[in-house]
């Protein structure tokens, strides 16, 4: 599958969230697979709202309605949505040529995503809830244990290393939007999401999997039978079933920390946080996900 | 700012007050000499103190600004005019428009007859100096000149100067400590002798007249006019290579010169184009939007490090954009920093503030240094 071998690649590029340095190749099979899951249904669900409100493209309304619910999501995508923004208002004055075609373009809004996502939460507000995260300056847990982590690794690393991580952290899906479009069979659908709608969905792939790379490492830490932990003896009965034949339980634990992420973790880390992976994430139907998991590989 | 045209005219020498400790164990040569007074120009200095050290000055003699006996008043009060109305200063930079000579005031005649003579020795000294602190170009090179074309360098430069305190009437509570990072003339920083190059200036003028620009874009070479997609005509020059979008309100945004004096000159390039296709140009409220500069330290930096202990300042986001955006808060500066240790400093009004924030941050690069 030539969509494997890019998302290899992007998945590749999170192990700067966590991973070791070469991934496995049947744990970017199934990664792949859920994000791809996870989005399809955001698609869908994005569908129907847009359908609800008479609107002929899928625009970022509707995925912004969608993930009203979970705040701290909401947050660190509109905090993306501004950095952004600010970026190409940097790179715009940089370079001459890039000042010409802004003007040309006839865009000269500096703020457009923020502004335009702010005044959509304006509308939708009820409370005040949403409205008071663009106030909230409070650090996102999530994101700050990422620069940690990222942190942590590139201290031991060699230049060389150093190199090659960063150039894999520069991958994203936005930078191949169409493939990216093929992949999520953009074409198939009757209303299609508009141009905004895309970066937003290529921000949440990444997000998808940076989050099923952190749960999958927890779950990988819990598998460590540390000494003196009173419930090592309760690891979970179906967490157990998952291993393959060859493996157990010990040798999962000695080789965590310095071996790449297993399906195994992956497909723990959905059960036991299915709820919580993905931007429909309070809206997924528990059942429908352990399903969709079981039946892969 | 000088303090009142009531004082009788003095030589504006106006020197380094004794308690400068500062100052005394740099290495003072002609040049940051020069530079300190022109920056202490800008400062009133309350008392006509001439301290010991004015007579080494004798030879740098050029730069002592010393009214003409013959016109004390008129002159000391052109001088002041053009700290003023720095605006309207270079409202008389076109040279080349004998007609604007008659609407202006004597006054004015005056200076930008110096003005032109410091055009001249200007277009003759080298592109190529190195970039001053002070944003000056002039150097001590131009010998040649005579004490009147001496007294409209020191103009000018009081009034186009991208110093950090250029028209302001009140210097700051110690304008000498900040210029004493940047003493040295030459913007050697003390830590490594990287100097930022200017990579692009943006600045604006205003024309003040109504413009057609079809008419414009007919007449004019390298001229681009296409009102279905943006309302101004582009225009190119080759010498300096700027580009600049000149508006129907007569204003004009002058892009891509590498220094500020080029910036200038490109802009009344396209001034003077203007005008011979018959509009009444002028060249008013020349201002410098943006500098940009950039330049290597050489080594790889980590990246995950600086945006780690530098939460509130940065942001990186590798998907995004590879390079670390950085928004330091004095002077206000954005930098871009990069994994291989090329930065961009973007967002200057003046000259200073890039080298400034280049001095600023290159320790902590240092910090994050990678192998």
């Amino acid at each position: 599958m030539v969509l494997m071998v890019y998302v290899c690649k992007i998945f590749f590029c999170r192990f700067s969230l966590g991973d070791a340095r070469r991934p496995l190749h049947e744990t970017v099979v199934l990664v792949e697979d859920v994000v791809h899951t996870q989005l399809i249904n955001l698609l869908q669900q994005a569908a129907e709202i847009s359908q609800l409100r008479g609107a002929r493209v899928i625009s970022a309304e509707d995925l912004l309605f969608l993930m009203r619910k979970d705040k701290k999501k909401l947050r660190r995508l509109i905090k993306y949505l501004f950095i952004r923004d600010y970026k190409s208002k940097i790179v715009k004055g940089i370079d001459e040529d890039d000042l010409l075609e802004d003007k040309l373009s006839g865009s000269s809004n500096t703020n457009k995503r923020q502004k335009f996502a702010q005044d959509f939460l304006n509308s939708i507000d009820q409370t005040g809830e949403l409205l008071a995260m663009f106030e909230d300056d409070e650090i996102d847990e999530v994101k700050q244990e990422r620069m940690e982590r990222a942190e942590r690794q590139t201290r031991i690393m060699d230049s060389a290393q150093y190199a090659e991580f960063c150039e894999s952290r520069q991958l994203s899906f936005s930078k191949k939007a169409s493939k990216f479009r093929d992949w999520l069979d953009c074409s198939s659908m009757e209303i299609k999401p508009n141009v905004v709608a895309m970066e937003i969905l290529a921000y949440l792939a990444y997000e998808t999997v940076a989050q099923l790379v952190d749960l999958a490492l927890l779950v990988r830490q819990d598998m460590v039978t540390k000494a003196g932990d009173p419930f090592s003896h309760a690891i979970s009965a179906t967490f157990i079933q998952y291993h393959n034949s060859a493996e157990s339980t010990a040798a999962c634990g000695v080789e965590a920390h310095s071996d790449a992420i297993q399906p195994c973790h992956i497909r723990e880390a959905v059960r036991r946080y299915g709820r919580k992976i993905g931007p429909l994430s309070p809206f997924t139907v528990r059942s429908r996900w352990a399903a969709s998991v079981v039946t892969i590989g | 700012m000088p303090s009142a045209p009531s004082r009788a005219p003095r030589p504006l020498a106006y020197w380094v007050i004794p308690q400068l400790p500062t100052a005394d164990p740099l290495p003072m040569d002609e040049e940051t000499e020069t530079y300190l007074e022109l920056y202490l120009d800008q400062c009133a200095v309350q008392d006509d103190f001439v301290p010991p050290r004015s007579p080494l000055f004798s030879p740098v003699v050029p730069y002592v600004y010393t009214p003409n006996p013959s016109n004390p008043e008129t002159t000391f009060n052109s001088h002041l005019e053009s700290k003023e109305t720095s605006g309207n200063f270079s409202s008389v930079d076109l040279s080349f428009l004998p007609d604007e000579l008659t609407q202006e005031n004597k006054d004015q005649a005056v200076i930008r007859s110096k003005h032109e003579t410091e055009e001249n020795s200007e277009t003759q000294s080298q592109q190529s100096r190195l970039p001053l602190p002070s944003g000056q170009d002039v150097g001590p090179g131009s010998d040649s000149s005579s004490l009147s074309n001496s007294r409209s360098h020191l103009h000018p430069g009081d009034a186009n100067s991208i110093q950090s305190a250029p028209a302001k009437p009140n210097c700051n509570s110690s304008p000498l400590a900040s210029i004493t990072p940047m003493t040295p003339m030459t913007p050697v920083s003390e830590c490594c002798g990287i100097v930022p190059q200017l990579q692009n200036i943006v600045s604006t003028v205003n024309l003040a007249c109504k413009l057609d620009l079809k008419k414009i874009a007919l007449h004019a070479k390298n001229a681009e006019y296409n009102p279905k997609r943006f309302a101004a005509v582009i225009m190119r020059i080759r010498e300096p290579r700027t580009t600049a979008l000149i508006f129907s309100s007569g204003k004009m945004v002058c892009t891509g010169a590498k220094s500020e004096e080029q910036s200038r000159l490109a802009a009344r390039k396209y001034a003077r184009v203007v005008q011979k296709l018959g509009f009444p140009a002028r060249f008013l409220d020349f201002k410098i939007q943006n500098m940009v500069g950039s330049c290597d330290v050489r080594f790889s930096i980590r990246l995950e490090g600086l945006v780690l202990t530098h939460q509130q300042f940065s942001s990186y986001e590798p998907e995004l954009f590879p390079g670390l955006i950085y928004r330091m808060v004095k002077p206000r500066i954005v930098l871009l920093i990069f994994v291989s240790g090329k930065v961009v400093l973007t967002g200057a009004k003046e000259r200073s503030e890039i080298y400034e924030a280049f001095e600023n941050i290159y320790p902590i690069l240092k910090g994050f240094r990678k192998a």
